[in-house]
């Protein structure tokens, strides 16, 4: 906000008015809080234009028809200048984009293969958490190395053994050619994505867990004890609620990725098709065909498919936040 | 409400013997405290009574119960923890009825039993406040009220007053042996702060290094103490310990002798190494020696610094070089005495003075071993004029 006019290169003890402004900044309360609010208002405004901005731009290409896309006069009728405004108001392609793909199942599935993962991951990682950030075992920093050791991969490194895996063929120890076992044929099911999933988002829960187990005072999980749970109890009872922020952020973020997911799915689900539980990105893919690609129903979709996860962000933001203000950890 | 027994109880770590061999016997309803210093062990103790940890070796009985392999929870314990461990996420009642609810009682029991616990630690109307809304007098009385509301055999508390002020834990203090009385439980309580085990136990188990020390009633502990460490962990300011060697006469120090016959100390002979022991209020200016009638020889002091403390004063003496004994070392005058007199009495920095014990309250213990070799030497001496006195003798015993 800092208006730098030039002036600043005057020696006088005056000062110019570059430093007239910054030391009546410095003396005036009431003019620092303003200053203060711009700089948060030019801060905040900046960061929502970057992320609000395309969701604009997707109700505006949902909102105009295709031909109106493609051929559009994108300059604002009176000012003439270039700005992305909605050409016409086509809310018939909210329905539209329901009658060529059967767009809700493919909502269904990415919240089946959502909500199993991070059920999985949290079951999982909360036991993990437990034993490495609360129990003391030789090998537990070498341990928790290994289990981290998987985030660093790249999906991609998985993904042609596991395919081959998952349709159905033997595992065999390269080489020597000695079967170790033979998959069932997964692929086109939720547990062929689950799986992969589950995995891969498993180290980065175990880690947030097992952190905020961590620091639950070991007193709290004695007296649990004492007065008459076992371990598991106390871990259910006493250590996850002092832990809801953490387990809350753990699964959103799993739920969020694997919501969004698209690399694994796109392959282990055959073809693009409900039945083959290919999730919302496939669905939102099925608007293009060969000879057609449906920019404004592909866009409403988009929007459709992002509402869900907006609403669950909000409660979970809101819980995380009572949460924390409840000041749980506090003893 | 149990009797609890620990035999052999041995609990090491990798590298660390945190309780070594450890044997008690506590009556039913006893009041015991366990004293030491940090890190003696009486945490791991009390921690393998509750079962938070299981011990290397040994048994552990509750009533008659093996309870040694059992988890905490069906020890029929209860615990009360130094850093008070309220679960933050509950109010009050919640918080008291926690075990019972795990234990699926009726709920009109819950609401009986809890009500009578809050009326014990007077916490009435307080039920549905949570726990860091509370100051911390309250909490540790929602702590203890957590406790007693299942009835347990055997209380466990682990400095249940460390965190609390002074004048707050004095209150506690009391209301502790209000609820023993009202309770009748055994307690067994840890803590590092005599005070509290004096006035509190009926007996205070004294442990260093992981050993049981001497486990005895506070005032036998603190006048007969079993070694040099119950010697001088009992007691504040704790008590004067001057090494010297025995004589066939005498146990002679670098500054001044105790004479006595060695043939009568037990367990000891002449030219053995052995520290003298005597508190602070049992040495008295030679001015006021009437008051007692076993005094020892005079010794020549010059007070060096004084603590008023109100209702008394605390006079550290040193020792005048052309004293005393015959071993005189270079290092004369490096042992200071700590006297205790009247807060009447006009006493001034330097001053010269003499002071002497009363024989009947002056410690001998085996330097070697730490042992105590005798309490009160006034019926030792067979020669010198000290024995002209030494027959109205009053024994080892209590003030």
């Amino acid at each position: 906000m800092a208006t730098t006019d030039g002036s600043n290169d005057s020696t006088e003890s005056e000062g110019g008015p570059l430093a007239r402004w910054t030391s009546s900044v410095i003396e005036n309360q009431e003019k620092r809080d303003r200053l203060y609010r711009a700089l948060f208002i030019v801060a905040a405004g900046f960061f929502l234009v970057t992320t609000l901005f395309p969701f604009y731009w997707l109700l505006v290409l949902a909102l105009t028809p295709t031909s109106q896309i493609l051929t559009g006069d994108w300059s604002l009728p009176i000012i003439g200048i270039e700005f992305p405004h909605p050409q016409g108001f086509n809310v018939y392609a909210f329905v539209e984009m329901f009658e060529q793909v059967p767009f809700h199942l493919f909502m269904f599935n990415s919240f089946v293969l959502a909500i199993s993962t991070t059920v999985i991951v949290l079951a999982v990682a909360t036991l993990a958490g437990y034993v490495f950030g609360r129990l003391e075992f030789p090998g537990r920093g070498l341990l928790m190395l290994v289990v981290l050791m998987i985030s660093y991969f790249p999906p991609a490194a998985f993904l042609v053994p596991l395919f081959d895996a998952f349709l159905g063929n033997a595992v065999v120890i390269p080489f020597l050619g000695i079967e170790l076992f033979e998959s069932p044929r997964l692929v086109n099911t939720p547990a062929s994505m689950v799986l992969p999933f589950s995995a891969l988002f498993l180290p980065l829960a175990i880690f947030i867990l097992t952190t905020f187990y961590a620091q639950i005072p070991d007193g709290l999980e004695d007296a649990a004890r004492v007065e008459g749970t076992t371990r598991l109890g106390a871990l259910v009872r006493v250590i996850m609620p002092l832990s809801a922020p953490g387990l809350a952020t753990a699964a959103v973020l799993t739920f969020i990725t694997v919501y969004n997911e698209y690399f694994f799915s796109s392959i282990m689900a055959l073809e693009n098709n409900p039945e083959n539980w290919s999730p919302l990105l496939g669905g939102i893919l099925s608007y293009q065909t060969q000879y057609t690609t449906e920019f404004n129903l592909m866009a409403a979709a988009s929007i459709v498919g992002v509402l869900p996860i907006v609403i669950i962000v909000i409660v979970a933001q809101e819980r995380i936040v009572s949460g924390l203000t409840a000041g749980g950890l506090k003893e | 409400m149990a009797n609890l027994t620990l035999e052999h109880v041995t609990k090491r770590y990798e590298d660390v013997t945190a309780v070594d061999d450890m044997n008690l016997d506590i009556d039913d309803g006893e009041f015991i405290c366990l004293v030491g210093p940090s890190g003696c062990g009486k945490s791991t103790t009390m921690e393998t009574i509750a079962g938070l940890t299981k011990p290397t070796e040994g048994t552990i009985t509750i009533g008659d119960l093996d309870v040694t392999n059992l988890p905490p929870k069906d020890r029929g314990v209860a615990m009360v923890f130094q850093n008070i461990a309220l679960f933050p996420h509950m109010d009050v009642y919640e918080n008291i009825s926690f075990g019972l609810r795990l234990r699926d009682y009726d709920p009109d029991e819950i609401d009986r039993r809890v009500e009578h616990a809050t009326d014990v630690v007077q916490l009435e109307g307080m039920l549905d406040r949570m726990p860091e809304e509370m100051s911390g007098g309250q909490r540790q009385r929602v702590a203890i009220a957590r406790a007693i509301v299942r009835e347990p055999d055997v209380f466990l508390m682990d400095e249940p007053l460390a965190n609390l002020d002074a004048k707050l834990r004095v209150h506690m203090r009391t209301e502790l042996q209000r609820l023993h009385k009202e309770l009748d439980t055994t307690i067994i309580y840890v803590t590092h702060d005599q005070a509290e085990a004096m006035t509190m136990s009926d007996r205070i188990a004294v442990i260093d290094g992981g050993e049981l020390q001497q486990i005895d009633p506070p005032l036998v502990c603190y006048n007969e103490p079993a070694n040099l460490f119950v010697a001088g962990f009992i007691g504040s300011p704790s008590m004067n310990l001057l090494p010297g060697k025995l004589t066939a006469n005498a146990a002679e120090t670098d500054d001044f002798s105790i004479d006595l016959d060695v043939e009568n100390v037990p367990d000891a002979s002449a030219g053995d190494d052995v520290t003298v022991g005597v508190r602070p209020e049992d040495v008295y200016p030679t001015d006021t020696q009437g008051a007692i009638s076993t005094p020892s020889k005079p010794i020549h002091v010059t007070t060096d610094v004084l603590e008023p403390m109100g209702d008394q004063i605390f006079v550290y003496l040193t020792f005048d070089e052309t004293d005393g004994g015959t071993m005189k070392g270079d290092a004369a005058g490096s042992d200071q005495l700590l006297m205790s007199v009247d807060p009447d009495r006009e006493i001034e920095e330097d001053e010269s003075m003499e002071v002497v014990f009363d024989r009947t309250k002056v410690h001998l213990f085996d330097s070697a071993s730490g042992d105590a070799l005798v309490h009160g030497v006034d019926d030792l001496s067979a020669s010198g004029f000290e024995s002209r006195v030494s027959d109205t003798r009053s024994g080892g015993g209590d003030e």
